[in-house]
């Protein structure tokens, strides 16, 4: 099987697996998409979302310390949009923070010291953090809400008012 | 007369025939010595031929189990060269260009290992249910029942573990579903069943339940959906991207310039593409929070009732299937 590509291209295939190859490993890791993306999301919600670009390492620890729910993902990343839907669907109205993918071992390594009693935790995009502490990702939030954990904690921080 | 007649032996006539007896026994005795010297030789001949066949044959066989050695040690080298290519060409999926089928057969061998695991699952459920249906039959003791009840859900807890392994194969062969049967393919959602369909079944079955209970489980049902409704919203940006992606830019007969943008896109949609199987972690994760909690909130006997009209709703399903895949056409 040989990829479909343009015809009449100059190069032999290999040259072009090799260059997709090259693309691929730069993004090792980072299994989500690439920054250039602009999401439009389908159905938006009638509640205002505060977007905010990042802009240096400080910021990020406010931005946690100030909001009772934040979630903080790459941008453009479909599960980040995920966990944002769930929170709305209860009733919430959570910051979101996209982070590009050259800000982002800078802003992970910031969210790593704000561990509990200063011990460092993986963290893992997308994250939540509730009321200024590391929550969890979409397995958390899921695991929580089913079992009836989630809606209590939210309206302990005052994300949640009924 | 000659007195002087030279003396000769003559003896008279019984020492002449004793004599010739005598002689004759010598005779026959080295004649016999002889008979028996050559037959010594003529074994000991036999003897040495024999070794040296013996030799001979224990040789050949010698040389013979060197070949075959040799030839099981060649497999073997080629055996795992063939497995280190067979991993590599795993790995790497479609960029191998050299043989045509490769890339199929490495997602195929991926799709019927999860087949036959699965079903071998599905026989083990079978078992379960049936054990699970005979001791609520014979009224046995809470305590019994909930060993079986927790050794379903840590069966179901096996399954998703072995989707798993398999999304990281495959993913599109578990979204695809056709390791299910045709009927049960009609309710496919993200691989799977819906969690919140399961619970409006289960709460029809299961009068009668306690205030408290009807209103846990309703509650439990809403928080399925919701997360449902969650993820379905996330696969359905996920596909608006990657069409997005894939149709930026100019898609008509284009010149061979701007390869590395084309080929930046395909990079982007192969990203995208690889978070499906984190998509298929989560509906499965929730399916099994459902499970869990639901136990939770039930008596052990409720759970047992519950889990057995799951399993009998769903063997339902694959007799519709069966019946649907040998009806009769034109």
């Amino acid at each position: 099987m040989y990829l479909y590509l343009y015809q009449n291209l100059p190069f032999p295939n290999w040259y072009y697996i090799h260059l997709l190859n090259t693309h691929l490993k730069k993004m090792q890791g980072t299994i989500s998409c690439m920054r250039n993306y602009n999401m439009n999301t389908v159905g938006e919600s009638l509640r205002p979302l505060t977007l905010k670009t990042q802009e240096n390492g400080e910021s990020v620890r406010t931005l946690v310390e100030e909001n009772a729910v934040i979630v903080i993902g790459r941008r453009g990343c479909c599960m980040c949009l995920v966990v944002k839907r769930l929170l709305l669907g209860l009733g919430v109205n959570p910051t979101v923070l996209e982070i590009d993918e050259e800000r982002e071992e800078e802003v992970l390594s910031e969210l790593e010291k704000i561990g509990v009693h200063g011990g460092r935790e993986t963290v893992k995009l997308p994250a939540v953090y509730v009321g200024g502490r590391l929550f969890g990702g979409l397995d958390r939030v899921m695991a929580t809400l089913i079992s009836g954990e989630l809606v209590p904690i939210l309206k302990e921080v005052g994300a949640l008012w009924l | 007369m000659g007195d002087t007649s030279p003396r000769t032996s003559v003896s008279t006539d019984g020492d002449t025939d004793h004599n010739n007896l005598m002689y004759l026994c010598s005779l026959m005795k080295g004649i016999w010595v002889l008979v028996l010297l050559i037959l010594a030789t003529v074994q000991r001949v036999k003897w040495i031929k024999r070794l040296a066949q013996n030799r001979e044959a224990a040789r050949k066989s010698r040389l013979r189990k060197k070949a075959y050695v040799q030839q099981l040690e060649n497999s073997r080298l080629k055996l795992t060269q063939l497995e280190q290519e067979l991993q590599r060409a795993r790995q790497q999926g479609v960029f191998i260009s050299s043989s045509g089928d490769q890339a199929h057969s490495t997602a195929g061998d991926g799709a019927m290992a999860f087949d036959v695991e699965y079903r071998r699952w599905q026989e083990d459920k079978n078992r379960q249910m049936k054990e699970l249906s005979a001791a609520l039959d014979s009224h046995a003791s809470d305590a019994e029942l909930r060993i079986i009840v927790d050794g379903a859900i840590a069966h179901y807890e096996e399954l998703y573990r072995i989707k798993s392994n398999a999304a990281k194969n495959d993913v599109f062969h578990l979204l695809s579903g056709m390791w299910k049967t045709p009927a049960e393919r009609c309710f496919l959602w993200l691989g799977g069943f819906r969690s919140s369909e399961l619970l409006k079944l289960i709460a029809n079955q299961l009068e009668p339940l306690t205030e408290q209970q009807s209103l846990d489980i309703n509650n439990l049902q809403q928080s399925s959906q919701q997360a449902e409704d969650a993820l379905s919203q996330g696969m359905d940006n996920l596909q608006q991207s990657l069409a997005d992606t894939l149709s930026s830019g100019t898609l008509g007969s284009s010149s061979s310039g701007n390869v590395a943008s084309y080929m930046g896109q395909m990079a982007m949609a192969m990203g995208k593409l690889g978070t499906l199987e984190g998509f298929i972690r989560q509906a499965d994760n929730l399916r099994l929070q459902t499970y869990q909690q639901m136990v939770r909130l039930l008596t052990t006997r409720q759970s047992a009732r519950a889990l057995l009209a799951v399993h009998n709703y769903s063997l339902r399903l694959r007799a519709l299937s069966s019946l649907w895949l040998a009806r009769p056409r034109e």
